[in-house]
């Protein structure tokens, strides 16, 4: 065989590793995002039940509960890109951080058991949803590389892959959530 | 539950008068190991000597008689310091147990099951396991074990004769987790990023066929001590919280040896590599002296503050 040959078909081996790598790893993000929008869903689905709830004891943060029925409205919107979605997550984070803050100045409600049980809820989906959010950015980070650094990277913009954007993650998730507070 | 210097405490001043006691059967028993061994020694000696003109002719019998001189040692020897350790671990170790948590029971023949050292799947199945000083106790609301195990397996060496060579030595602990999961999930010491550098390091262990997926974790502290593997990237975030991970480094550094920690079955199983029989009592050294009594007292509470280090009592809402 010739010498040629041969490094026609190592060129070409390494070409197939190289694109089978990067497929992989976009597939690992799409993979992990559908279990991110997953647990997201679940926790859209918390919303109307926690809004009910709350509004008949809360008069100064009206403008707070409509805002996150809104931002549900809009998250459950059909055909939304990832992007949109991940931005979405950040501001119903925030604001419902905000309510259960709020839920603090009012002793009935802090009693009430419905409000409990969705606290508790609530605090369980936090916890999977940024396990998932941490296991996305991860997979982000590592597609992100292959499609930057030598050599992948010229076989990446062939296939016109671009960078993805990474969930960011909020201060407080760093911290150590105290559960006896929150339950007590 | 008391910390160490508490416990340091008591055992200097609750225990003293029981130490003093164990201390002078130290030395009588001592005194007797020296003058039995070297009776022993010599009747050995004495054999070899009458078998000299056979010891010339083949010289594969002295390797024989070494063999089996240290091997009919070591049983008496054991047999010798028999009654010295069932008192020890009695008397000393068992209060001491009591003494952290007085929910906890305590056997120094039994140890954790074979059944949970293979669940684990830390270590290759042993073909061989044996251990003692089984701890058993609900802290908290928390279930745990721990005790002394030692797993071997049985190799055939170039003369078709059996030798056993260790998987593990040391403190086997497992205990219920806080949170629900369904996956495996592995935390294992990270030697091949120490040994060859991340670039390598990080490619070997992604391809490391017997294990699961390896999962490349966001605080470097963690990375650079520990390996993860798992069946499941999403749960293994899950289980390992940032929190947990600042505890688990937390914990290896307090223990100053290898630690591996796996998560099935809604339980956490943690191997303390020390590679020696734990709760021993010494016999060549003086048991007041501090630097013996703080291996009992370190060794005991690093197991037993587990609950409270890990937070494992702070069980999550779907786990109430």
């Amino acid at each position: 065989m010739s010498t040629g040959l041969i490094v026609l078909i190592v060129v070409v081996l390494v070409l197939i590793l190289m694109y089978n790598s990067l497929v992989a790893k976009k597939n690992q993000v799409e993979n992990i995002f559908a279990s991110v929008d997953t647990v997201l869903k679940k926790r859209y689905d918390l919303i109307p039940n926690l809004v009910a709830t709350v509004s008949k004891y809360m008069d100064h943060e009206k403008s707070l509960l409509t805002e996150v029925t809104k931002l549900r409205a809009e998250a459950n919107k059909p055909n939304i890109s990832d992007e949109h979605k991940i931005a979405l997550d950040a501001k119903i984070s925030s604001a419902l951080g905000s309510i259960m803050i709020a839920v603090e100045n009012y002793p009935d409600l802090k009693a009430n058991k419905n409000v409990m049980h969705l606290q508790g809820t609530l605090n369980e989906l936090e916890e999977q949803l940024s396990a998932a959010r941490r296991a996305y950015n991860q997979a982000v980070t590592d597609y992100n590389n292959a499609i930057e650094m030598i050599p992948t990277n010229f076989m990446a913009s062939a296939m016109a892959y671009k960078r993805k954007q990474v969930f960011e993650i909020v201060e407080r998730e760093r911290k150590n959530v105290n559960v006896k507070e929150l339950f007590n | 539950m008391k910390n160490t210097s508490e416990l340091t405490d008591f055992y200097y001043k609750t225990l003293y008068p029981t130490l003093q006691e164990l201390e002078e059967d130290r030395k009588h028993l001592r005194h007797r190991i020296v003058v039995i061994g070297a009776i022993y020694t010599l009747i050995v000696g004495l054999i070899a000597f009458a078998l000299s003109s056979f010891i010339a002719q083949s010289p594969d019998i002295l390797i024989f008689i070494g063999v089996g001189y240290i091997g009919l040692g070591a049983i008496i020897y054991k047999f010798l310091i028999k009654d010295y350790t069932k008192e020890f671990k009695q008397n000393i170790i068992k209060p001491l147990i009591e003494a952290i948590d007085d929910k906890l029971s305590y056997n120094c023949n039994h140890h954790v099951t074979e059944h949970l050292f293979r669940r684990s799947d830390l270590f290759s199945p042993p073909d061989r396991m044996s251990g003692n000083d089984y701890v058993r106790g609900n802290i908290d609301g928390t279930k745990i074990e721990f005790s002394d195990i030692h797993a071997e397996k049985r190799q055939k060496n170039s003369k078709g004769r059996d030798s056993w060579s260790t998987i593990f030595q040391g403190l086997f602990i497992v205990a219920e987790f806080n949170k629900n999961f369904h996956g495996k999930t592995l935390v294992l010491p990270d030697t091949a990023q120490s040994t060859f550098g991340n670039l390598i390091g990080n490619w070997l262990q992604s391809n490391n066929f017997s294990r699961d997926e390896l999962v490349k974790m966001d605080d470097n502290n963690f990375e650079k001590e520990f390996v993860v593997y798992s069946s499941d990237q999403i749960e293994a975030r899950y289980i390992l919280s940032h929190a947990l991970m600042k505890k688990l480094l937390l914990f290896k550094n307090k223990s100053e040896h290898p630690v591996y920690i796996s998560f099935i079955g809604n339980h956490i199983h943690m191997a303390v590599y020390y590679d020696k029989d734990l709760f021993e009592p010494s016999v060549f050294r003086s048991l007041l002296e501090y630097k013996i009594a703080m291996e009992y007292v370190k060794t005991l509470h690093l197991a037993i503050s587990i609950v409270d280090e890990l937070k494992l009592n702070q069980k999550l809402w779907s786990k109430k």
